[in-house]
């Protein structure tokens, strides 16, 4: 393989998202149509530069949901023909890892010149109802080795994996809860976030009852209805733009390796994979891990803090939960690692991988307001898990 | 409840012999649990898988207690294993832990065996999981 092309020679030049909140009052494509305007608006753009759209419209949610376009899912061709765009690329992406993957395709549709401007977005919709119940009685397909037997859904798998670290490394809930109270002290920072002004302590974390030992409910980010939408171009464009540009320095995406069972996710293949998937991350980006400032790991379950943290190389395997609830991620101590500095996705709600981005891009591009950490230069959004997702490196400067 | 379908009807058919039965690649011998259209350890597009007795004890290698469920027709809390087949070292079950009732382990590494249960909501038989005494 050849040397990677693209390193800060695409840029992130402007973003809008919607509050998130736990039902909006209307369908999401008006509301992604609506975030879409203020991006390009934002990025000084009109609705008629921007001719590329990439998103995952994965839903996505383990229960039986309809899946409707403009309503629970905004796909790319929707929504760009919703704008009234005049597109010459839209696509989408189809693995986990969502973000991370469409902003990947963006980058790669302005490397080679079949778009000037790209819109990425990602909607996501919490339908009504249970979102992973099913009343499915029968197990067919592949499903038919697991459901039988109870396995069923997201918080039994990340159960297994999460005692798996537990039983081998010594960790309880209270270093659990620490990650949890970290990303909602940040989340309820932030007026868009469905935990503005909501933090939790570790008291009433280990209140909760167990979900699936020894998962709980505060483990697990909150279901909500939100759009976010950035706009990406080159780095030579973004230099007569209004923003500051935040550079992609590199992405990565992982690839799952061992054959399991459905939604089975042992330890080790967790950290296995995910040290791959830092791997690429470095050597496309020619830094590592000393060099950013801001590594926004991804806790849609709070275990993946720990997996990421210990995939990126900030802690030996198996040390993250001493390293967490030692202080090693205190968003407010001088000299800690800022890792859910965004409040992530349990101080924000289920957005997906927007809230590791969008904090890259407005601590680099220098417009967190009164949030702002000075001297943040590259930061990396991580999406889903390291053995299964993916993570972009940002820079305030070409690297 | 499982629905049978061409690859998989050997494997319930064992299971409602009490027989663990798992599938293997005739072109590299590899057993391949779940089967898939192409084999996952060769590659082979035509795998033939054959469903052959396989080994019915094996390690714990971590388990969680189901304490809410999002399926109908199953009473918590059960434990769920996940089980490393003795010999066959890249290969996981996850099963129920029997007796229901049954004290999920203590440790990771213990030894368990292959029994099967009918699941409370009826249905086919299916392999769980006994702790084995030391
Ligand atoms: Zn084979």
């Amino acid at each position: 393989m050849t040397g990677f092309a693209a390193r800060s020679k695409v840029a992130v030049v402007g973003c809008a998202q919607s509050p998130i909140v736990k039902h909006h009052d209307r369908p999401l494509g008006a509301l992604a149509v609506d975030v879409a305007r203020e991006a390009i608006a934002d990025a000084g753009l009109t609705v008629a530069d921007v001719d590329g759209f990439t998103t995952s419209a994965l839903l996505p949610t383990a229960g039986d949901h309809p899946v409707v376009d403009g309503v629970s899912t905004v796909s790319a061709n929707w929504l760009a023909a919703n704008l009234g765009a005049d597109p010459s690329y839209v696509t989408g992406f189809q693995g986990y890892g969502q973000l991370p993957g469409a902003v990947a395709l963006a980058v790669n549709a302005l490397m080679s010149g079949a778009a000037d401007h790209v819109l990425v977005h990602r909607a996501l919709h919490n339908p009504a109802g249970r979102y992973h119940g099913s009343a499915q009685q029968q197990a067919r397909g592949a499903a038919q080795w697991t459901m039988p037997q109870g396995y069923f859904g997201p918080i039994a798998m990340i159960g297994l994996p999460t005692n798996e670290y537990f039983q081998r490394y010594g960790a309880t809930r209270e270093d659990l809860g620490a990650v949890v109270v970290e990303a909602r002290k940040n989340g309820a920072r932030l007026p868009w976030s469905h935990w503005h002004g909501s933090p939790l302590d570790l008291d009433e974390y280990l209140a909760a009852p167990l979900l699936a030992d020894p998962i709980c409910r505060f483990d697990c980010d909150r279901p909500v209805d939100g759009v976010a939408a950035f706009v990406l171009t080159t780095a030579e464009r973004a230099r007569d733009l209004p923003n500051r540009p935040v550079y992609v320095t590199a992405y990565a995406g992982a690839q799952p390796s061992r054959h399991r069972l459905p939604l089975h996710w042992p330890l080790d293949d967790i950290a296995e994979v995910g040290a791959a998937t830092a791997r690429q991350l470095w050597e496309r980006s020619g830094l590592g891990a000393d060099d950013v400032d801001l590594p926004q790991v991804y806790d849609g379950f709070s275990p993946f803090v720990w997996f990421w943290l210990e995939a990126l190389g900030y802690c030996p395997v198996g040390e993250a939960h001493r390293f967490v609830s030692g202080g090693g991620i205190d968003s407010d101590v001088l000299g800690a690692l800022p890792a859910l500095s965004g409040g992530g996705a349990l101080g924000s709600g289920r957005m997906h991988g927007v809230p590791q981005m969008l904090e890259c891009y407005l601590q680099l591009a220098g417009r967190a307001g009164d949030r702002q950490r000075e001297g943040a230069r590259v930061g990396i959004a991580c999406q889903a898990s390291p053995h299964f997702g993916g993570a972009v490196m940002y820079s305030s400067e070409v690297m | 409840m499982p629905v049978p379908d061409e690859v998989s009807a050997p494997f319930w058919e064992a299971a409602a012999d009490g027989r663990l039965v798992l599938a293997r690649c005739s072109r590299c011998e590899t057993f391949v649990h779940p089967p898939e259209p192409v084999c996952p350890h060769c590659h082979h597009t035509d795998p033939r898988f054959a469903f052959e007795p396989a080994p019915t004890t094996g390690v714990v290698r971590s388990w969680t207690v189901i304490r809410q469920s999002f399926l109908p027709g199953f009473n918590v809390p059960f434990t769920l294993l996940d089980v490393a087949l003795d010999g066959l070292d890249d290969l996981r079950l996850i099963g129920r832990l029997a007796p229901e009732g049954r004290e999920p382990p203590e440790h990771i590494g213990e030894p368990v065996h292959v029994v099967f249960e009918v699941p409370a909501g009826g249905g086919p038989a299916v392999p769980s999981f006994v702790l084995s005494e030391p």
